[in-house]
């Protein structure tokens, strides 16, 4: 069965005075799926939501959405949670989703509905009509996300929800949007945190000066690394020793960023006691995990081992 | 629903905010009508006592700032207005207005209309003041109900024009303290060749010409006629007040929407 796309983009181009942000992006985002823009900062990802919330046009390329060319008209079917927050201080709760329902041409007894059922859902009824400001920063997000799903759209667009949460309103701002994605709403998530698109979405793309560098689920990025992750700290490490492991059979990518070595092997039990038997001392703590996105992340975006003069074998 | 009242629910939207917002903001609501009666009462006084009545149009000094205090309320107004819109955008309200399903003119100028709509109620209030205030003969022409209404038209097209010139000023200008800075260049010379303070029939030529090219002469001429009795000798007159203020504020209202929609 062929699967139904919310956004399709093909070779999308945006520049902005000459600098260009988006360079040749495609990218295919199924319907009802939760799917992740990760990358690092200035990567592209705010330029796309932007771009498919048809806030600004791309100038080559071409870009649906929800089967439409991006207008005013598709806006009408789009939730948007901006990076920073939007709210007026002086309205309240209340006050922000009654504008926020009336420039979106709700009013009367659906408006008041739209609007029960949005506090009810992000436990805000209790704060309806205090204003903005004395909101902590949780609720303000929370408020934030009301607003876009006051209008019960299709398709969600979040832009760096979490960051600046706590874990526990971080843990339950997850769980609301979770739980939007099961009343078949898409949600497109721009965010740098590997961690949180692994655990909560159900395709990834990585993002890097514009481009998309890789597509697919968790797992299917995963495919192909090494099985275990081994962080040793290791302050005196020299490169002809650092060439030396990454020589070894069954280890992946070795990165050092002084005084971090970090390597992907494909079994750290046998690994790490030939490591103490050929180096003797030096390594002070180490650190095993199974790989995860991130180092799916790091091996194909590459930008922050870039960024930080990383030493790589 | 239609387009049409998609947009008209847009514009109460705004309309509220920005009603909501001044009701809330006081210290905006007290500044500016205090101060155009602050100034009607020292000025007007101090200069009526110190001429000779016969010198002076409308028999009183502070009669004759009525119109002039009236105009100086638009202009904060539409100062206030024009800040809005960088309190707005640095907020990032104005983004999530603009994530609405209208074009970005249609929401700009709901906000601009908001905005006159706030200076048009300013400028009443404060010209329902005035009229209570003994010392000051309103004669009203045309009789009381219409001089109110071509007063409203007055005031209006005053803060069409106003709230026109603070947004085309804001779409150019990038930071709050150089549009005040702008503002304040463009309108308070606008002002002081407006006729507000003294009668331009009776001026040097070059302050006259001042005058006539200046759109602001023409809403306080209007005024003028509304709300005094027959002075027809030195003013214009309605029939040209009203078609140069209505060209001058749309053509500025246009320019300002259009340019802040594609800057």
């Amino acid at each position: 069965m062929a699967i139904t796309l919310a956004v399709e983009a093909l070779d999308v181009v945006f520049e902005y005075d000459g600098r260009r942000a988006l360079d040749s992006l495609s990218l295919a985002v199924p319907q009802g799926s939760i799917f992740g823009l990760l990358g690092p900062n200035g990567s592209g990802k705010s330029t796309l939501i932007s771009l498919l919330a048809a806030m600004q046009a791309p100038q080559a390329g071409s870009l649906t959405v929800l089967g439409e060319k991006p207008g005013p008209r598709l806006r009408s079917r789009l939730g948007i949670l901006f990076q920073e927050t939007c709210l007026d201080p002086l309205m309240t709760v209340e006050e922000t989703l009654r504008l926020h329902g009336k420039l979106f041409g709700f009013s009367g007894q659906t408006l008041k509905s739209s609007s029960d059922r949005v506090l009810a859902l992000l436990e805000l009824d209790q704060r309806a009509g205090d204003a903005a400001a004395t909101l902590s920063g949780g609720m303000k997000r929370r408020l934030e996300l009301a607003r876009a799903l006051l209008t019960g759209p299709e398709l969600l667009l979040l832009d760096e929800p979490s960051v600046g949460l706590d874990l526990e309103v971080r843990s339950r701002l997850w769980g609301h949007l979770r739980d939007t994605n099961e009343e078949e709403t898409t949600l497109i998530v721009a965010t740098n945190d590997v961690l949180e698109a692994e655990r909560y979405c159900h395709s990834v793309a990585f993002l890097s000066r514009g481009r998309t560098l890789a597509m697919g689920t968790p797992d299917e990025l995963k495919r192909g690394l090494k099985r275990d992750s081994v962080r040793l700290e290791w302050p005196d490490l020299t490169e002809s020793t650092l060439c030396d492991i990454a020589s070894w059979p069954g280890v992946g990518r070795a990165t050092w960023i002084a005084p971090i070595l970090h390597v992907t092997v494909d079994d750290a039990s046998s690994f790490v006691p030939r490591l103490f038997q050929a180096v003797g001392e030096g390594i002070r703590a180490i650190h095993i995990r199974e790989s995860t996105l991130e180092d799916a992340y790091f091996q194909l975006v590459g930008l922050p081992i870039a960024e930080r003069q990383e030493q790589m074998v | 629903m239609t387009a049409a009242t998609a947009t008209l629910l847009a514009w109460q939207a705004l309309l509220e905010r920005d009603l909501r917002a001044l009701l809330r903001s006081r210290s905006q609501l007290y500044s500016s009508i205090l101060l155009p009666l602050i100034i009607l009462a020292v000025l007007g006084s101090g200069v009526s006592e110190g001429l000779e009545p016969s010198l002076v149009r409308d028999r009183d000094y502070s009669s004759f700032l009525v119109p002039g205090i009236i105009a100086m309320t638009a202009l904060f107004s539409a100062t206030f207005s024009g800040a809005s819109y960088y309190q707005d955008r640095d907020r990032g309200i104005l983004k999530a207005m603009l994530a609405a399903p209208h074009p970005a003119g249609v929401i700009l100028l709901g906000k601009s209309l908001a905005g006159v709509a706030v200076g048009c109620l300013q400028a009443l209030l404060v010209l329902a003041i005035v009229a209570l205030i003994p010392a000051i003969d309103l004669e009203w022409q045309y009789g009381v109900v219409p001089g109110l209404l071509l007063a409203f038209f007055a005031i209006l097209l005053l803060n069409l024009l106003l709230g026109g010139l603070a947004h085309l000023l804001s779409a150019r200008i990038t930071t709050l303290t150089g549009f005040h800075l702008v503002m304040n260049l463009v309108l308070f010379p606008l002002f002081f060749f407006s006729g507000a303070f003294f009668p331009l029939d009776e001026v040097p030529v070059w302050l006259e010409v001042l005058g006539r090219v200046n759109p602001l002469s023409y809403a306080v001429d209007l005024m003028h006629v509304a709300i005094y009795s027959d002075t027809s000798s030195g003013y214009l007159g309605a029939p040209v007040d009203m078609p140069v203020l209505l060209a001058v504020a749309a053509a500025v209202l246009y320019l300002g929407v259009r340019r802040h929609s594609t800057g």
